[in-house]
């Protein structure tokens, strides 16, 4: 476990929410400020994080939630505009690492301001497309970077040609890994088998990906 | 109740379980142990005693009850004073709660010798070196302890809760039968000591009502936590005091306060053999008694032992003591550094400190401590004035700041050794400090805004053990 982070989460929306139940579960101290009064009951029964009701841009109260012995800002109030302003009045105020939310794709803009940007709408995007496309395969994560590693779940159909065999058989191309099967049975090793009908958990680089559907839908 | 970083608690426990968290710390070990010395000190105005510091950590529990509800931190008091204050308060804030807990763990394992000795007695059975040498039990009790909470984490909610429920049961009979027996003339004289005498018999009882600030240090785990926290906290209170103030009359009314006095920490068992029937199974009814005295002084040694450990490890994770007291162990899961390094003081305590400067020890701590939850209630109110507090101290600033001054009130009549010792406490904790700030490279910056007066002190000797470190 490493240490405990003080955080301050500006916006307690779905966003905002959701990342405080995670840092809460991880151990780590939470503060969220929200303007909305009803919206702040909701979150003080939620019981995540202390609750600071108030606009986090005014910089009377983003003070109040103890920016100097904080770690970290995050602004993900769906207001970017206001999301700016409040990094910019936190490090203005502290020493604090601060985090962006964005509502469009960010690019390079921001990281002279900010150490960090989130963009919950390309998750949402990713999310969408799996369930629009069903089963057979999953995006469960872009890694990205100059190979375009992405992280996948596919189910084996029984026409594929790896289907019931093992992974010493099957040659996969370089720059694949089967991680594990999907309900995280046991990590894949060589006397792996790849059962018809079963998801996997795949790694693997953007130009390989072709060839592994392939090999594992047929 | 395993706080534990990444093994998130879960929020299991209702309204009832939660009380019963506060009154299984209070009821039990503090009655049992320290009635005998507070009819020493007060006579039979012990009974006002008990009652009057009801009254004075009510004031306490309120700010509790608001701190706990608007700030959901494991940690309890430690926690609340973190977010309210620079880092020196809250470490010795942090420092001090560690210290109370581990001196009542002292005062809970002897408790559980002499009534260890005291119950095998009625049944005929000497054992060996009980009359000489009773700290041995106590010693025994706390190393089975440690290592059971080393080794696992504990026993869940809902076994506190029915071990508590016993706790009372074994209470409300020993009220049930003294009751009738009980003598109203014992209690005139009410003032035998003087009244003065009875501050310094709160003084020496109050570790008996912090209990509910165990509620405070579980608040996670609790269903609903914005109406519970403050309703178990208040709840807890009431019920503690009622049952205290029964136990208390029956006690004095039956034997008288003299010898209760003279039977020190083993006084609710003594007056128990006045008048218990025989009873079925169990055969003498003061076994009964007797055997809830241990009962009580052994789960309340556990709690302690937990809430040690517990504030030891938060303040590990904070980097306000060293890293490894704030690790989970890798095999057992639990805080086993913190777990141990409370140990040693509990069993140094044992050893070498009288049980009536333990109980002095544990109550000044704890006072001083509740002085500064008070005043973290108030910097709170001034420094984040729209923080959401669900539940609001009534009358505000009178509770708190009550509460601040007949805290302060009863600590003054608590005696020099003990001060000393408390003051020598804090003297190894701002060594340990000074040392952990040298050694994260950081100047102690923040110090010199509080606690001007306690540094200075503190420099002749903080350079001893802070070199090892260096």
């Amino acid at each position: 476990m490493t240490e405990t982070l003080h955080i301050i989460i500006a916006g307690g929306g779905e966003v905002g929410l959701g990342a405080a139940r995670v840092l809460d579960d991880r151990g780590h101290n939470v503060t969220i400020i929200e303007p909305d009064p009803s919206r702040a009951d909701y979150l003080s029964d939620a019981y995540v994080g202390t609750v600071i009701e108030g606009d986090a841009a005014r910089p009377s109260v983003l003070a109040q939630a103890n920016l100097e012995r904080s770690d970290v800002v995050a602004a993900l109030t769906d207001d970017e505009a206001s999301n700016f302003a409040v990094c910019m009045a936190a490090q203005r105020m502290a020493t604090v690492r601060t985090v962006l939310r964005t509502s469009a794709p960010p690019g390079e803009e921001y990281d002279a301001f900010v150490d960090g940007t989130v963009f919950p709408e390309a998750f949402g995007a990713r999310a969408a497309a799996n369930e629009i496309t069903g089963a057979g395969v999953r995006a469960i994560e872009e890694i990205g970077g100059e190979l375009g590693l992405e992280i996948v779940e596919v189910e084996v159909t029984e026409a594929a040609p790896a289907a019931g065999r093992s992974l010493q058989e099957v040659s996969f191309p370089r720059g694949s890994l089967i991680i594990a099967d999907a309900a995280g049975g046991r990590i894949g090793g060589p006397d792996t088998v790849l059962e018809p009908g079963v998801r996997y958990l795949v790694a693997m680089e953007a130009d390989v990906a072709d060839e592994i559907m392939n090999l594992l839908r047929g | 109740m395993s706080q534990a970083g990444e093994r998130a608690p879960v929020a299991s426990l209702g309204l009832l379980d939660a009380t019963m968290v506060g009154v299984g710390a209070m009821i039990g070990a503090g009655i049992f142990v320290l009635t005998g010395l507070a009819a020493e000190t007060a006579g039979s105005a012990a009974i006002i005693a008990f009652a009057l510091n009801g009254g004075v950590t009510a004031f306490t529990a309120l700010s509790y009850a608001e701190l706990a509800a608007a700030i959901p931190r494991n940690g309890g008091g430690y926690a609340y004073v973190r977010e309210a204050f620079p880092p020196l308060v809250s470490f010795v804030m942090g420092w001090t709660r560690w210290f109370t807990y581990m001196v009542a763990g002292a005062l809970y394992a002897l408790g559980f010798s002499s009534n260890f000795v005291e119950f095998v007695h009625l049944y005929g059975v000497t054992v060996p070196f009980g009359e000489t040498f009773p700290e041995l039990y106590a010693l025994a009790v706390i190393a089975l302890f440690v290592a059971l909470n080393a080794l696992s984490t504990e026993a869940s909610g809902g076994a506190e809760t029915l071990i508590t429920l016993v706790k009372i049961a074994i209470l409300l009979v020993f009220v049930g039968f003294g009751l009738p027996q009980a003598n109203p003339g014992e209690f005139s004289p009410t003032f035998p000591n003087g009244a003065v005498s009875v501050l310094p018999a709160m003084g020496l009882t109050f570790i008996a009502f912090q209990g509910y600030d165990l509620i405070a240090t579980v608040t996670e785990e609790v269903e609903n936590p914005q109406k519970n926290i403050p309703r178990a906290i208040m709840l807890s209170l009431g019920v503690t005091v009622v049952i205290y103030l029964l136990v208390v009359f029956v006690a004095i009314g039956v034997l008288g306060a003299g010898p209760l006095a003279a039977a020190g920490e083993t006084a609710i068992a003594s007056a128990a053999e006045a008048f218990m029937p025989a009873l079925p199974i169990v055969g003498t009814g003061a076994g009964l008694i007797a055997f809830g005295a241990v009962f009580s002084t052994v789960s309340a040694l556990n709690a302690v032992v937990i809430g040690s450990s517990r504030v030891a490890f938060a303040m590990g994770r904070e980097r306000q003591l060293p890293g490894p007291l704030g690790r989970l162990h890798h095999r057992f899961g639990t805080p086993f550094v913190a777990v141990l390094a409370s140990a040693v003081v509990m069993l140094v305590a044992v050893l070498v400190v009288p049980i009536r400067i333990v109980g002095n020890l544990a109550s000044l701590f704890s006072l001083l401590g509740f002085v500064v939850v008070n005043l973290a209630a108030i910097e709170l109110r001034r420094e984040q004035p729209d923080l959401r507090r669900p539940f609001e101290i009534p009358y505000y600033p009178v509770p708190p700041i009550l509460g601040i001054a007949l805290n302060l009130l009863l600590g003054l009549f608590i005696d020099p050794v003990t001060w000393a010792l408390a003051v020598g406490w804090l003297v190894v904790g701002g060594a340990v400090y000074v040392a952990l700030q040298r050694r994260k490279g950081e100047p102690a910056a923040p110090a010199p805004e509080v606690g001007v007066g306690v540094e200075p002190d503190v420099d002749p000797e903080r350079d001893v053990p802070a070199r090892p470190d260096d």
